[in-house]
């Protein structure tokens, strides 16, 4: 036990030392927090569509206005070429043109039946659909504005209630996984650079022939980093909180427990990681591809497992941030007990023992 | 100076020959991103489980809540229909427990209402905590029940708008994910590699080493940044194979033209590589330095949702990425054929990037050895 303290020591000496490391380490939380959570914002607005007036009557200029006033479209910088509409599409200047062919302003005020044309840049598929849906909102709002007040519109309207996160907001989606992400990333990560770097420049083998057991060394290099990965987790948590307003509903206790849990299994992955490479330049590498990948795309973080190719949702059973990213949106935004959770909380520890009996064993015999 | 240039390419690449596992890893690394972001961007949203409440139990609510059980989108849960009579707030433990997704509630009247012309209202509840989901979800529901009510009360609008797709009729996420894929690719194997590599030489010492040998400066860091582009165009041209052949996504525009861009592109990364090389004294920081950037590129360059859809400022931000450029740049080209006059703002955009940082971080280099 009080081996390991030199060793900590040692490490946190390392750390506090590499002050560029630190800060980035530190900063790096914030900036994806701000980014998804500010940036990334999974609701399409503002799509950007050019309308061709062909008929230039008041109704279609009213029209006009109607799709350019919506918080759905806006206006492009530069204007349709007439001669070529499609190209503005080509440049990517605008996502779509809407044709009012003529005729448009008489049919309305007739009461006759009449079709617009809509090109749309079907390249981003789902900002496709958004302005498909979007341009029949903006029409029908239109055409209903002009049926006199007090008539009835026979039909079925939606009364929609979300809950947990009732305005969808991204930062309310993001910010949990976010925690699981940067948890991973900087446990897996950071272990195996820093042994990787003991054994690039010589020094592991110095600190073996120290009187000290290898686990001791191990513990003592690893607790540092469980350290900076909580503190990474709650960083994120609280500037989420103040900056963005992201409710904590849950037990912050029952989360710890299974942070720690967490931030073990990748501590494991850390070592495997580190016993396989000789440099830090592969073993950046590797974590990348193994842990950070992996952990963006398959564990619901963005783009739920289920939705996935069965054979993708088979592999995800064997990545722990997707288990942990069930629980701390369980925990954080619906307040769910250790009852609801214990499938994926058994899931995380029975893969966190796999992967410390492997590592150990790794370590064990890489060090004789 | 030529064979100096040369011999030096080749010593990088016997390096990199040499470490089998990096080797690996070039090769793994586009083959294993496409195949997960290909297939897990998976943007059809199928199979979300809907607790339905019927409590009018009319042949009009039955017919609504089989409109939604066609198609693959909903998939009723049985056990819904068993408590039909249960109340409504246990909805909370359904929703936490992850037995249900969504919720559709036919209150009484509901077929009485459209019988007399009246304007009728479903609830509609979704789980949130997945934010993604549950927009889709929300709007396939919102189709089923217009189509279903304009079926029902036979009032279809006037004026309709008829909608024509280009460049992705089948609505292919991949065609436009690969691409993107391969942007970033090139982008994070010039960064981190060359930031890392010449922190690396400095750090062992063999910078210096090559310092002493009658080799100049620039042709040395020439050489290294030549064999980097190398490396990342072939990643890029794997990928890209790899895309087209197996995930079978189009490529309309000029593969010549995507090339010589491609090589406008690495100019500005392996300038930033470059000066990430002088900023930092590790191969730790380095990484952590190319790590930061390489986030903050590929969540601003439009990679997943549209840059007209930040905000103004992180709009005006994203003008100081270079990725951005490159995004719309191959997205243009492999999927709508875009040519070289549609592309001069963002072409013209990189060449003043590429120019300005790739020319800092030499004369910053030079600064750092002498």
């Amino acid at each position: 036990m009080h081996r390991i303290r030199f060793i900590v020591r040692k490490e946190i000496l390392h750390i506090l030392r590499d002050v560029r490391s630190l800060i980035i380490v530190i900063a790096m939380p914030i900036m994806m927090t701000f980014l998804y959570g500010y940036a990334i914002n999974l609701d399409i607005e503002n799509v950007t569509i050019s309308i061709v007036d062909f008929d230039h009557s008041r109704e279609s200029r009213d029209l006009t206005g109607s799709f350019y006033n919506s918080p759905h479209f806006s206006r492009p910088k530069v204007p349709v070429d007439p001669l070529d509409p499609e190209s503005i599409l080509r440049s990517a200047r605008s996502s779509a043109i809407l044709y009012i062919k003529p005729g448009f302003g008489q049919a309305l005020g007739n009461g006759e039946e009449h079709t617009l044309g809509m090109t749309i840049d079907g390249s981003d598929a789902i900002l496709a659909a958004a302005v498909q849906s979007y341009s029949n909102v903006v029409l029908r709002d239109f055409l209903l504005e002009r049926v006199p007040h007090g008539v009835p519109v026979p039909g079925i309207m939606i009364s929609p209630r979300v809950f947990y996160n009732p305005d969808l907001k991204s930062a309310h989606f993001f910010v949990p996984g976010l925690v699981a992400i940067l948890m991973m990333m900087i446990s897996a990560l950071l272990t195996s650079i820093t042994i990787a770097k003991e054994k690039e420049t010589g020094t592991m083998e110095q600190l073996l022939t120290a009187p000290v057991r290898p686990s001791e060394i191990l513990v003592g290099k690893l607790l540092p980093y469980i350290l900076i990965a909580l503190l990474d987790g709650i960083l994120v948590l609280v500037f989420a909180k103040v900056v963005f307003g992201v409710p904590f509903v849950g037990a912050p206790l029952l989360l710890l427990g299974f942070g720690l849990v967490y931030v073990a299994a990748a501590l494991s992955i850390g070592i495997l990681i580190s016993s396989l490479v000789a440099t830090q330049q592969v073993a950046m590498m590797i974590a990348l591809l193994t842990t950070m990948l992996p952990s963006v795309m398959l564990s619901g973080f963005i783009f739920a497992v289920k939705n996935m190719p069965v054979p993708l949702q088979a592999v995800s059973y064997l990545i722990p941030a997707r288990y942990f990213v069930a629980i701390i949106r369980g925990i954080m935004l619906k307040g769910a007990g250790a009852d609801v959770l214990a499938v994926h909380g058994l899931g995380l520890v029975v893969l966190m023992a796999s992967l410390l009996l492997v590592a150990g064993r790794r370590f064990k015999t890489r060090v004789d | 100076m030529r064979r100096a240039y040369l011999g030096l390419i080749r010593k990088e690449f016997i390096q990199v020959w040499r470490d089998p596992k990096m080797l690996g890893i070039i090769f793994a690394m586009p083959v294993v991103q496409l195949l997960l972001l290909g297939y897990a961007v998976n943007v059809d949203v199928k199979n979300i489980t809907l607790d339905v409440y019927d409590f009018d139990r009319s042949r009009t609510s039955r017919e609504l809540v089989s409109a939604m059980k066609a198609g693959d989108y909903f998939l009723p849960t049985e056990e819904a229909f068993v408590r039909e009579a249960t109340p409504v707030w246990d909805l909370d433990a359904r929703f936490k427990d992850g037995s249900a997704e969504m919720a559709l509630i036919i209150s009484n009247g509901f077929s009485s209402g459209l019988a007399r012309g009246d304007s009728v209202t479903v609830g509609v509840l979704a789980d949130g905590a997945d934010a993604n989901s549950a927009r889709t979800g929300l709007g396939y529901c919102a189709q089923i029940v217009n189509r279903y009510s304009r079926r029902v009360t036979g009032v279809s609008p006037p004026v309709e708008i008829r909608h024509r797709f280009l460049y992705n009729p089948e609505a292919e996420s991949v065609n436009y994910m690969v691409p993107g894929i391969v942007a970033t690719l090139l982008m994070m194997v010039t960064v981190m590699l060359t930031s890392m590599a010449i922190v690396r030489e400095r750090e062992t010492g063999t910078l210096e080493q090559l310092m002493v040998t009658p080799i100049k400066v620039h042709t040395l860091l020439l050489g290294k940044l030549t064999t980097f582009a190398i490396l990342g165009l072939f990643e890029a041209t794997l990928a890209l194979t790899i895309g087209v052949l197996w995930f079978g996504i189009p490529f309309v525009g000029s593969p010549l033209l995507l090339f010589a861009l491609a090589g406008l592109f690495l100019l500005t990364t392996l300038g930033m590589g470059m000066f990430f090389s002088t900023i930092t004294s590790t191969q730790q920081q380095a990484m952590f330095l190319a790590w930061f950037f390489a986030i903050f590129a590929i969540l601003t360059s439009g990679f997943f949702t549209p840059i007209s859809n930040m905000p103004p400022l992180i709009q005006r931000i994203t003008y100081l990425n270079p990725m951005r450029y490159f995004m719309s740049i191959i997205r243009g080209i492999m999927m709508k054929g875009a040519g070289l006059v549609d592309l001069l703002p963002e072409i013209g955009a990189l060449i003043v990037f590429g120019a300005v940082i790739f020319s800092f971080s030499m004369i910053r280099f030079h600064k750092r050895v002498g």
